[in-house]
């Protein structure tokens, strides 16, 4: 009785990041560097999660609005000389008012219809990376200053961990919070059923800009962490593989699920460090997960959490469906629901 | 007391006609039944009502406000819930949460207020969550509160849509086809629960509906429709009797109350 009390989301999430706290007492450099990305990745698969699995809204923009987040940090800094400091928060920002403008073809479009468009907006953006070389750089990158520490004694690189490490567990408890919330409801209902959900007064253009928003933020600031932890931005760390992680990290450890984003980054973060070594094999290994994924456990890996640990909740968790759905991703998701369109010959 | 009127509705889909100079006054605490043969116009008829269609031509007044053209979450807001034809449950959700989810415009946390976790939130989720309880009561679900709302049979899941609409007070539900697929006692239980809702809470009812025993026994008027257009509407026995909605609605040579269903 008591045990099964402490199987929960609640616990398994202080444990983790309660081990990542002191992960550098005892980690050297390398494995510093790996628990950091740990933490930059769940931010970015929580991000998503709020709009894929928890809205329901398929976009791909998520790497291209990641790189705006660390290229407009970046280079605040090295254009009018900011600290990394404002330049953060304004990066984040920039991220976040440019990914919110994405809702607007999310209220005409659904389904395989938004995932082109929101593509075809990250490719817009590569393609400013890389010729906007006045502003930009170009392809080649540029290195952004080391972020200064002022008058606190540490190391760079453990400050930005230590950094990092608060801006995801703030970050991860408002995504609970918020898909607890009112709002987090409103997202699943207009993910189930757009039209049901509007008859129950919920605005879809609201809470579509309000999904784009929060995770474009989430992206905008996993970005500028980025930025300061490599020290180095170029248009590549952005393009479409990424987009295939962060998708990947979501499918594998469960849509609509918190527990899920930080189970899959951390999982996928593993995966792509043993393969650091074949850099051509990991793109092959993302991609077979991704499918293998929707094909035969397209809810997750919290569907095995939820079916050994009795006790463990997840409540928002996409799943449950006779058909699987893994179709949000391959874009019929509004086919199931199609007979409620107002249709003339439903009369 | 008039809180409905639909005044001179026309729609088209491409050449259909499919709603021809409709009218029809809905009163503060009845049950209106709409029947039809398929292809009427009956849900074309709801759907314009609350919003998802916008009519070519004529007015949607609800208490004195023109409502037609509006959002169907505004026109929500404005105290007009519907069901649907199919099952409507957020099955990512549990049955508590959805009803909580009728509530979304009763409610008032913002963005912040959930991500802060203020005390005014909580409170707030809290007293949702009661009445949400309240709702389920109604309708004899308490029990199923905690489940996802995928484990229900299809007919629960009608009985539950039905509580989510009741929640937020409205003062006119629509329904579309609430008894398709019940069990002839599941359409007795669904009887007495609409004229609860009439009697206990005064809620007008306008309801769509092929089992005919339920409709002619439960409705204090109904409404008929055929290829768009409206050929009779008057009391249960009246429909029964008339010429023009036996002939094209029940059949010529059929029994009228054995017909249909």
């Amino acid at each position: 009785m008591r045990l099964q009390a402490l199987v929960s989301n609640r616990s398994f999430l202080t444990l983790l990041f309660g081990a990542l706290l002191v992960l550098p007492a005892f980690a050297n450099q390398y494995t510093l560097f790996v628990g950091n990305l740990m933490l930059l990745y769940i931010i970015l698969a929580s991000g998503l999660n709020i709009l894929v699995g928890f809205a329901g809204q398929l976009a791909f923009a998520n790497a291209a609005i990641y790189g705006i987040g660390a290229y407009g940090t970046a280079l605040l800094q090295v254009h009018l000389g900011w600290s990394f400091w404002a330049a953060a928060p304004v990066g984040a920002v920039l991220a976040m008012v440019i990914g919110t403008l994405l809702a607007f073809p999310a209220l005409r479009l659904s389904g395989i219809f938004l995932a082109l468009s929101t593509l075809a907006f990250a490719q817009a953006t590569q393609w400013v990376l890389w010729h906007w070389q006045s502003v930009t750089f170009g392809a080649g990158g540029f290195r952004a200053p080391p972020v200064n520490f002022g008058w606190i004694p540490i190391k760079p690189d453990y400050g930005i961990y230590f950094v990092t490490w608060a801006v995801t567990v703030v970050l991860l408890l408002f995504t609970w919070r918020i898909m607890r919330s009112r709002i987090g409801r409103a997202f699943v209902a207009m993910r189930d059923g757009e039209i049901a959900a509007q008859s129950l007064g919920i605005d879809l253009l609201t809470y579509k800009a309000m999904a784009f928003a929060l995770s474009s933020f989430y992206a905008g600031a996993a970005g500028a962490l980025y930025s300061a932890l490599l020290g180095f931005v170029s248009p590549e760390g952005f393009d479409l593989f990424q987009m295939i992680i962060h998708k990947a990290m979501i499918v594998v450890g469960g849509l609509g699920s918190v527990v899920g984003s930080v189970l899959g980054a951390s999982l996928l973060v593993y995966v792509m460090e043993l393969l650091r070594e074949f850099k051509s094999t990991q793109e092959i290994v993302f991609g077979a997960l991704l499918v293998g994924f929707m094909v035969f456990q397209p809810n997750g890996l919290v569907v095995f959490l939820k079916r050994w640990l009795p006790g463990w909740r997840e409540p928002l968790h996409l799943a449950g469906h006779a058909e699987p759905k893994a179709s949000v991703l391959s874009g019929s998701f509004k086919g199931a629901t199609s007979d409620e369109r107002p249709a003339a010959e439903r009369a | 007391m008039t809180i409905l009127a639909v005044d001179r509705v026309s729609i088209s889909f491409g050449g259909v006609r499919a709603l021809d100079d409709i009218s029809a006054a809905f009163g503060a605490g009845e049950i209106v039944g709409i029947i039809g043969p398929n292809g009427a116009g009956k849900t074309t008829l709801l759907n314009v009502i609350c919003g998802l269609n916008t009519p070519d031509a004529g007015a949607i007044r609800l208490g004195d406000r023109v409502i037609t053209g509006m959002k169907p979450n505004w026109i929500a807001g404005m105290g007009l819930a519907r069901t649907f034809q199919t099952s409507q449950l957020f099955s990512g959700m549990s049955i508590l949460e959805n009803m909580m989810t009728g509530l979304h415009l009763r409610s008032r946390a913002t963005l912040f207020g959930a991500a802060l976790h203020t005390k005014r939130m909580r409170a707030e989720e809290a007293e949702l969550a009661a009445r949400a309880r309240d709702a389920l009561d109604f309708v004899g679900f308490a029990a199923f509160a905690d489940q996802p709302g995928d484990s229900l049979s299809f007919g629960q899941r009608r009985i539950v849509e039905i509580a989510r609409t009741l929640i937020s007070d409205p003062k006119i539900v629509l329904l579309d086809e609430p008894a398709v697929g019940l069990s002839i006692n599941r359409v007795a239980e669904l009887d007495q629960l609409l004229r609860r809702i009439r009697d206990e809470k005064g809620v007008t009812l306008v309801m769509i509906e092929h089992v005919i025993r339920l409709v002619m026994g439960v409705s204090d008027r109904v409404v008929v429709l055929n290829s768009g257009q409206k050929i009779a509407e008057g009391r249960p026995e009246q429909i029964r009797e008339n010429p023009a909605v036996i002939e094209a609605y029940l059949g010529k040579q059929v029994d009228a109350g054995r017909a249909a269903s």
